[in-house]
């Protein structure tokens, strides 16, 4: 019959596989999903010019709406340091510190959630809501996502930092690499949020 | 008993229900009587965008899906395996064989393209009539919406789904796909998916076709929101099914499965996987821009709030036009896994065919104006918009030489699968054909918005990429059951099927170039004649489905005789496995050699040794 | 230099783009859709024959080389081994060929079509608020109103009369502003040829020039809610003096509303502000 298998029961044995097929699985979706997570915000980029030079009824940016820059620089600041703290956790990490690895871990986790809770409170100090104009729309569904997408990742990392905390030989070099590039990459989304919102 | 407690489908619909319940009262409590307008009219979006969230989230939970997440918050080292135990039971939850979701995917989508057919035919039903016949406006235009909207969300994983799991790994020398466990996500949430779109009904359908365009649909009333919530999980399960495939495809190939040894298959799913990344997730912004103008009342796309029906338009057609090749280059990858094997030929072209594949997926980008070119956008643009569509032809026409160069001074066979692929060279030819017409933006401006332009998509989707389904299921299906299926009745399928359908479609041509639009249910008399020939040509397609449903359950569940290792003589991999192949694909990971289609004098390859064909089964 | 299979194959192909071509060129060609009886309409039913003719050789040769393979290259029947069949991986003057004539036929289709688009004056198609081909000489401008379930069609230079029929004068350049007050709607009229979506806040202009006195038919082609079939009219194009008169019946006709429309302008806004 076959020359490469034959018909065993349905529960099949472990077969070893070597941990590199993992590590290169990992770094390969961190690339693709952050290519995914572009081309989703490469829509409100696109929203945000189109509409800027469609204007309609002149209601683009109309009187009273204006960004809120400081709180905007604030949570991007946070952001960009987190991902500097998680990237240089990775680092550490393949180095063979995974001690330093949990604690810049810890570092960027605390950084990411105050991105977030500074932006919850941006928002209910807002002073334009969803209804003022083609800015205000593109401002509230671009910062909303994103902080969701923060969000996600930080569950990320938190699995990361718990999975090292308990076990701590076997924290996973390729993993957090993959996350920090993730990281970086959601961070200079972050950034291009704030050059759009906010300085255009 | 204690078989139904734990995580299933029956935990997850139960849960499901739940939770949509629990998310239909949490969203009122949002959104209270401070916002008078969905108090006082008994529209609620915000209630049942949350129910639906709620509910899909109680579904994933029922499944199991959460385990794994949950666990690894909690610190849990990573593994690959969920349960991959015996029996049927592992086809009704969260199972990370690809082979299983492989077939889990064939049945689920199977069926919703069922429903999406009948939608269909009761379409039709209405047709024969140039005036109201059986559905008033509202039904027939939810008809027309669920049909388009679910066909084109089940689809666009419709091969890749069932055959690209199952077959992917094995052709590339693996055990298993990179990421299984998210691989059976993407399979439960276009099941979750479908049953939201058939909840539109309860809602009230919505008006707006497959396209959603705004204003309409934000003007549209509850059950516009089921369109938002399926599609946006059809774009999510496509980003992760696309990503699944890439990395696997990438990192998980055999040692001596280099790039330029991939059978056409895997490279037509790579192409597709690529957009399937890039697209669907401009799919799931545009969506939820809609959602929070439905809801939030932001103004993406009210002129009279600052945006603009154009911004619609062009993100929905920037994912659109991507899309539309996301069906188109599985079918492609299919015809030419297909070909060799019933032409006893390598693939003619091969380097041309992958240039083509690859070439369409990068050109896809470039193109998306075409479906505005009287919209009044960029007006300027559309010389440019003309010359990138009549480009795109151009690996498009590899495709076909490679096809018809497989064929030259072959030993052609005819058997089912083959007959379907030689019907998506016929059929995708005058698809691609209609489709030069609608490139030529003066032609356009008379066929844009007519059944000329839906029976072009129609030739090339249905006409592309069903038959191509099709011919997969009749060439892998025995290898996946180990069941065969029964020939003579794939034949009657075969040919009822492909009459009827250019019997339904080719006329359609010809009533669109005579100025009927599209999705109307009214049309002027004179064509009565020639749209009753289409409806009873549309009921005779239905029916050979019909034949293909009787084939498929007769010999799958009462005939069962058993499929032999190669019944086809095909030298791809998967025909050197048992039928069904092992949980663990392979006990030794196989040696490829230089051509993925070694037929022909020289024997490179894996070394097969000359089959005897098969003797007719008795059934 | 082709072989036996070769030189048949191209003789067929001859032979069947030989008998093809005429017909497209004599008989389906002058009758394609939309008809002759505007300057765009026989533009458009010129470049469906010239399109018609490019299409045809590669057509042909598609489905004569289908049919004689299924012929010529067919396995014996009943024949139990399965042989294969010779190992030919290619051929590079083949695909040069191919990739020669297909880049060349898709070229000359780009700009032609490019062309004629320009040199129609947008060919019938909406070119939005300011097309860049826009027939020279005087334009009557008529603005086409789309509103869920109705076309109304408004004179600005007859005083802003707004009339639910659509009738023009023959020979004269029409300029359709076409407007709409909802959702998107599309206004096609089938065979003066013209086609243009109407869009809210949004002026989509299309030209035509009508030859001849005739009916014709308007349907809306974007669907627009419940009753978008419903959405249909019938136009008539009007010798210039029947339509003077036309025009100024509808003129008195109308005037006890016409002080209540907003005044004439390229797109409307609603005024919540200002009602009542």
């Amino acid at each position: 019959m076959s020359d490469y298998a034959t018909p065993t029961s349905a529960v099949g044995g472990d077969f070893e596989e070597p941990p590199q097929v993992m590590a290169r699985n990992l770094r390969v979706a961190s690339q693709l999903w952050a290519s995914a997570t572009a081309f989703f915000f490469f829509a409100f980029v696109f929203a945000y010019f189109y509409l800027r030079s469609l204007n309609s009824q002149n209601l683009w940016h109309p009187h009273g709406v204006s960004a809120p820059t400081g709180s905007g620089t604030a949570i991007m600041l946070l952001v960009v340091v987190s991902a500097a703290a998680g990237y240089m956790a990775a680092r550490k990490l393949a180095a063979g510190d995974a001690a330093s690895f949990r604690i810049g871990g810890l570092v960027a986790l605390a950084l990411g959630l105050a991105a977030i809770v500074v932006q919850i409170v941006q928002w209910s100090s807002l002073g334009f809501g969803p209804t003022d104009g083609g800015y205000a729309s593109v401002f509230v569904g671009w910062t909303g996502l994103y902080a969701l997408f923060l969000f996600g990742t930080l569950y990320w990392l938190e699995t990361l930092v718990a999975t090292s905390f308990r076990s701590p030989k076997n924290t996973d070099s390729a993993a957090a690499a993959a996350f920090a590039f993730y990281w970086v990459v959601l961070a200079l989304v972050g950034v291009a949020t704030w050059v759009v919102l906010y300085l255009l | 008993m204690r078989r139904l407690l734990g995580f299933n489908l029956l935990t997850a619909v139960v849960l499901g229900i739940v939770g949509f319940y629990v998310g239909w009262w949490l969203g009122h409590q949002i959104n209270g009587p401070s916002v008078a307008y969905f108090a006082s009219t008994g529209q609620n979006d915000i209630a049942l965008f949350v129910a639906y969230i709620v509910g899909v989230i109680g579904f994933l939970a029922g499944l199991g899906f959460l385990n794994y997440p949950v666990s690894r918050m909690l610190g849990k080292p990573p593994s690959l395996r969920e349960k991959e135990s015996e029996g049927i039971g592992r086809y009704l939850g969260l199972c990370t064989d690809h082979k299983v979701v492989g077939i889990q995917y064939l049945l689920g989508i199977g069926a919703f393209i069922f429903i999406g057919g009948l939608n269909a035919m009761l379409i039709r039903l209405e047709l024969m009539r140039p005036t109201h016949l059986v559905w008033n406006g509202n039904n027939y235009l939810t008809l027309v919406s669920v049909h388009g909207t679910m066909m084109m969300g089940m689809m666009t994983s419709g091969i890749l789904g069932p055959f690209a799991n199952y077959f992917v790994p094995i052709m590339i020398g693996a055990r298993r796909m990179a990421f299984p466990r998210i691989e059976a996500l993407t399979f439960w949430l276009l099941m979750a998916a479908g049953t939201i779109l058939m909840t539109t009904f309860a809602f009230g359908g919505f008006p707006t076709g497959w396209t959603g365009y705004a204003p309409l649909s934000e003007q549209a009333n509850m059950g516009m929101d089921a369109y938002v919530a399926f599609f946006a999980l059809v774009g999510l399960s496509m980003t992760l099914l696309g990503l699944n495939m890439m990395a696997t495809i990438i990192t998980m190939r055999a040692p001596g499965m280099t790039w330029g040894r991939l059978p056409l298959f895997v490279w037509g799913t790579f192409s597709t996987a690529v957009l399937m990344v890039l697209a669907a997730p401009v799919l799931i912004s545009v969506l939820l821009m809609l959602a929070l103008d439905r809801t939030a009342q932001t103004g993406f796309f009210n002129v009279q709030a600052g945006g603009s029906p154009y911004l619609y338009e062009n993100l929905f057609w920037i994912f659109g036009h991507p899309e539309v090749y996301i069906l188109a280059l599985p079918g492609m990858g299919i015809l030419l896994e297909i070909l060799p094997v019933f032409a006893r030929k390598p693939v003619w072209g091969y380097r041309l065919a992958v240039t083509g594949m690859l070439g369409i997926s990068l050109m896809s980008w470039l193109v998306w104006q075409h479906h505005l070119f009287v919209s009044g956008i960029n007006a300027d643009l559309r010389p440019f918009y003309m010359l990138s569509t009549e480009l795109i032809s151009l690996p498009t026409g590899f495709i076909f030489i490679a096809a018809l160069g497989t064929l030259w001074r072959g030993r052609i066979r005819l058997t089912v699968p083959m007959l379907f692929s030689l019907a998506w060279i016929f059929n995708f030819l005058i698809g691609g054909m209609s489709g030069v017409f609608l490139s030529d933006t003066p032609s356009d401006v008379t066929t844009h918005g007519s059944f000329f332009s839906m029976a072009h998509f129609h030739y090339t989707i249905m006409g592309g990429l069903i038959f191509a389904f099709f011919g997969g299921i009749y060439y892998w299906l025995p290898k996946m059951t180990g069941f065969n299926l029964n020939e003579r009745l794939g034949k009657i399928h075969f040919w009822v099927m492909f009459v009827a359908f250019n019997s339904t479609f080719g006329p359609l041509l010809v009533i669109g170039f005579l100025g009927m639009p599209r999705r109307v249910v009214t049309y002027a008399g004179y064509l009565q004649g020639a749209n009753d020939w289409v409806s009873v040509s549309a009921f005779v397609l239905g029916a050979s489905m019909l034949v293909f449903l009787y084939n498929l359950v007769w010999t799958q569940v009462f005939a069962r005789v058993p499929a032999e290792m190669n019944p086809w003589g095909s030298k791809s991999i998967e025909f050197s496995l048992p039928s069904p192949p092992a949980v663990h694909n392979f006990d030794r990971i196989p040696t490829f050699g230089p051509d993925p289609y070694p037929y022909g004098d020289d024997g490179a390859g894996i070394g097969q040794r000359p089959v005897i064909a098969p003797a007719r089964p008795t059934r | 230099m082709l072989s036996s299979h070769g030189r048949k194959l191209a003789a067929l192909t001859v032979i069947g783009t030989a008998i093809v071509l005429p017909l497209m060129v004599f008989v389906l060609g002058p009758n394609m859709p939309p008809g002759k009886d505007t300057q765009v309409a026989k533009g458009q039913v010129f470049d469906n024959t010239v399109l018609l003719v490019v299409m045809t050789p590669f057509t042909v040769f598609i489905l004569v080389y289908l049919i004689y393979a299924l012929w010529a290259f067919r396995a014996p029947k009943g024949e139990t081994e399965l042989i294969d069949g010779p190992p030919i991986r290619g051929h590079g003057p083949s695909q040069i060929a191919w990739l020669a004539t297909t880049t060349i036929s898709v070229l000359f289709l780009a700009v032609f079509g490019s062309t004629e688009l320009l040199a129609n004056n947008g060919a019938g198609g909406g070119g939005g608020p300011n097309p860049v081909a826009k027939p020279s000489g005087a334009v009557l401008p008529i603005q086409v109103i789309g509103q869920q379930w109705e076309f109304t069609y408004r004179y600005p230079t007859y005083g802003g009369v707004e009339t639910a029929q659509l009738v023009i004068p023959e020979g004269q350049e029409i300029a359709f502003h076409v407007t709409s007050l909802d959702v998107i709607h599309s206004f096609w009229a089938y065979e003066l040829g013209v086609k243009a979506d109407a869009n809210p806040g949004v002026d989509n202009v299309a030209y035509v020039k009508a030859d001849h006195p005739q009916t014709f038919q308007v349907r809306c082609a974007e669907l627009c809610g419940l009753w978008h079939g419903y959405m249909f009219d019938t136009g008539l194009v009007v010798t210039p003096a029947a339509f003077a008169s036309w025009i100024a019946a509808r003129k008195s006709q109308f005037a006890p509303v016409s002080k209540y429309l907003p005044p004439y302008s390229t797109t409307y806004a609603p005024d919540p502000q200002h009602r009542g």
